[in-house]
């Protein structure tokens, strides 16, 4: 009896082994590791990601408000929004927060995103588009869907920016597990929203990439710019990692949609 | 009895089980083998797959052409000879290129001088580009192709006529993108590609258009096939060292393998399959394999090398952000007409 | 030794086929008929693609400033020879020759770029060095 259940019991056992050994070896091939929760030591943000806040339209806290043209009446108003700014305060100085104002009167022509222009740091990082992060070692890799705008942030031999641009310069290091990014060079094209905030050529960027779990990132930015502000300030809010089936990175190159509001009057004449 | 009887019967089917996932093994290390082989084994990332990192450039290849000149046939590399007398032209390009001072008096045209360009560091290996067929030749279109060809040359591409609108160029001039194909063939400058990885991830970023395609190889499936884009949608896997990409998807009548993805532009039903290898530490051998069968007759093959090299880095490259090129085209083409109209109304 | 520079000026134009840069049309914007030499100081440059622009500010024999644009070369090519920023600080003379824009505009392309020493702007590092290997 005992025999029996002894031989019963190793070959369950045998069995139990073959099983998960094939089944290593069947998942090495079939489906490699590709989330690991740590990469050389650090935390893994590769992957889709978007932001949910309202924060593209206005930074600050705002009410909803009409859209531009009366004729598409509530599909592109401007819904209510909680502001992404710590304190709710933009410290502008006083020559630029006039400017602020003339910008967000101009909202509907004078926003550099209705040109499909590249929308620069941090703004890219909440607009109602989705981005990956394809985290390496030495580079981390940052492709936003909108305008198919990207940046690398450089892990090592760190430079300065050459000349300023769009998308910033970005070094990046590492505190603890939180991935600190210092985005120089930005020149003085962007807004950091549909209401005509904006920044000089002297802003520079901090951002704070933390991981609250796997499918959270917690992301924060200070923005310095004494031509602007008479002090640094701070945003903040959730990065949601895309979770539907097969989310994947699509592509939003706009150019197309702009051409005949920027080249439209040069069209040839057809009189 | 019944029991042991059933148990051996359970067992059986296990191990039966077990034994058909181990066999599926062996026949997938055979397939490895079957990509480019290189002697040189890269190193991995600390994740495990081959690390294929770095900023590379194609800028050796400049001027070599897609296809083949008729005097080489079916030879596809150069003679010691013929890379030689390359060799030296580059060296004489590069101290005219460096040359500090203006002539005084000298000639000035409407045109570039030569130093604006990126050169070629050394010569390239190859005739051409393309290596499938064997005569290195682009394929002959189809009749569905001669005609997209047709409706391409129409817009005027590469020369320097007025258009009525921005229409008339190329996505390149529009600052659009130079799809698939034209965002990696060499060009006169501009020619860099980075490749960032992580699990699970490669990110292809090429200077012109600022183009940063996502390659998933988690196994997922393409999107569907209702959305397509200038770029199409990329999966890859690893086949040894060998990264493969199949990309399909894209938007037809678009782009095509011309200089900044103009020629005869392909159908929506093209299909893109792209393989990387590292062959040593500062050079990427890359591939394209195109098969339209909507517009030409059969599929064919380019490849060259990629390099790392000294101080080489991409930049941003903003585009329709300063798109003054296209502002002043149009705007001369318009002047062009009023003179014409205003010396028409002085000769009535 | 003035002709066989000449004559490697020259020769630079036919390395580069005239055809290679014909994409950019730079007859669509510049008219072959009206040849402008400028001498001017550097107020601002955009660093865009496909090409830089220079923005100077001319004095004229009668004391009156215009402004002019000049279409210089791609900016990343620039870059990758050491050029960046601090190569052209604002206010430094440059002297171009070139052709007018065909509408009129106080635009030139940038065919000859010169120092007033004579030295070629975009030849190489100016003394800033190359980038940085990665």
């Amino acid at each position: 009896m005992r025999h029996r259940y002894l031989s019963f019991a190793a070959a369950v056992a045998a069995l139990a082994l073959t099983f998960s050994v094939s089944m290593k070896v069947l998942s090495a091939q079939n489906a490699p590791n590709t989330a690991p929760a740590r990469i050389d030591g650090k935390p893994n943000f590769n992957g889709l990601w978007q932001a949910l806040t309202g924060a593209n339209w206005d930074i600050q806290d705002h009410s909803s408000e009409p859209g531009p043209y009366y004729q598409l009446g509530a599909t592109f108003a401007i819904p209510a929004g909680q502001g992404i700014v710590e304190g709710n305060e933009i410290p502008y100085r006083p020559e630029a927060l006039e400017q602020r104002k003339k910008n967000r009167l101009n909202r509907w022509t004078a926003d550099p995103e209705i040109k499909c222009y590249m929308p620069g740091i941090p703004r890219a990082n909440y607009m109602p588009f989705p981005f990956t992060i394809v985290q390496g070692t030495t580079t981390i890799a940052f492709a936003y869907e909108f305008a198919t705008s990207n940046r690398v942030v450089r892990m090592t031999n760190h430079q300065k920016a050459p000349v300023p641009s769009w998308m910033g310069w970005s070094n990046g290091r590492w505190e603890g597990d939180t991935l600190v990014v210092e985005v120089t060079g930005n020149n003085d094209q962007t807004w950091f929203d549909r209401s005509g905030n904006f920044h000089s050529d002297a802003m520079k960027v901090t951002e704070r990439f933390t991981l609250r779990n796997p499918d959270v990132i917690d992301y924060e930015a200070t923005i310095e710019d004494p031509k602007t502000f008479t002090r640094p300030w701070k945003i903040s809010f959730p990065l949601y990692r895309r979770l539907e089936k097969n989310a994947s990175q699509l592509e939003f190159k706009c150019v197309e949609y702009t051409e005949e509001l920027i080249y439209g009057h040069l069209r040839k004449p057809t009189n | 009895m019944k029991h042991r009887f059933l148990i051996t019967a359970m067992a059986l089917l296990i191990a039966l089980a077990a034994g058909s996932l181990l066999v599926a093994v062996p026949i997938a290390a055979q397939a490895t083998t079957q990509g480019a082989a290189a002697a040189w084994t890269p190193p991995k990332t600390p994740w495990g797959d081959p690390d294929l990192q770095g900023i590379y450039t194609s800028d050796d290849y400049i001027g070599l052409g897609m296809n083949r000149a008729a005097q080489y046939g079916n030879r596809l590399y150069f003679t010691e000879e013929e890379i030689a007398a390359r060799e030296k032209t580059i060296a004489t390009t590069a101290q005219r290129d460096a040359v500090e001072f203006a002539t005084p008096g000298g000639n000035v045209g409407t045109g570039p001088p030569g130093h604006w360009g990126e050169r070629a560091r050394r010569s390239p290996r190859q005739t051409s580009l393309i290596v499938e067929p064997e005569n290195g030749q682009t394929p002959a279109l189809t009749e569905e192709g001669r005609q997209r060809q047709a409706m391409y040359t129409r817009q005027g591409a590469g020369t320097a006529r007025p258009e009525d609108s921005w229409e008339g160029y190329t996505s390149y001039i529009r600052c659009i993108t130079r799809g698939i194909a034209g965002s990696v063939i060499p060009v006169i400058y501009g020619n860099g590609t980075e490749i960032v990885q992580g699990p699970g991830y490669v990110a292809i970023l090429q200077e012109m258009v600022h183009e940063a395609r996502i390659v998933r190889l988690d196994k997922s499936p393409h999107v569907g096939s209702n959305i397509k884009t200038y770029m199409g949608d990329s999966r890859g896997y690893w086949d040894g060292n060998t990264l493969v990409i199949e990309t399909k998807n894209i938007l037809g009548n678009k782009t095509g393998i011309g200089g900044n993805g103009g020629g005869t532009p392909f159908s929506e039903d093209a299909k893109f399959t792209e393989r990387l290898t590292r062959t040593d530490k500062d050079t990427i051998q890359y591939t394209m394999r195109v098969e339209d069968p909507r517009t030409y007759t059969a599929p064919f093959t380019f490849t060259f090398p990629i390099r790392r090299e000294p101080g080489y880095q991409n930049f941003e490259y903003a585009c329709h952000e300063g798109n003054h090129g296209m502002m002043n085209q149009l705007s001369g083409a318009r002047a062009d007409e009023r003179a014409a109209a205003e010396a028409a109304r002085q000769n009535r | 030794m003035r002709t066989r520079m000449l004559l490697a000026v020259i020769a630079v134009f036919l390395l580069v086929p005239v055809s290679l840069w014909a994409h950019h049309a730079f007859a669509a914007e510049f008219d072959a008929n009206k040849p402008v030499k400028l001498r001017g100081t550097v107020t601002k440059m955009d660093w865009i693609n496909p090409h830089a622009w220079i923005h100077i500010e001319v004095k004229g024999t009668d004391g009156k400033v215009t402004k002019w644009m000049i279409e210089a070369a791609a900016p990343n090519a620039m870059l990758r020879r050491g050029f960046n920023q601090d190569s052209l600080p604002i206010g430094t003379e440059i002297l171009i020759e070139g052709y007018m824009a065909k509408d009129g505009a106080n635009r030139a392309n940038g065919s000859s770029i010169t120092y007033p020493d004579g030295k070629k702007l975009f030849i190489g590092s100016q003394g800033t060095g190359a980038p940085v290997e990665q």
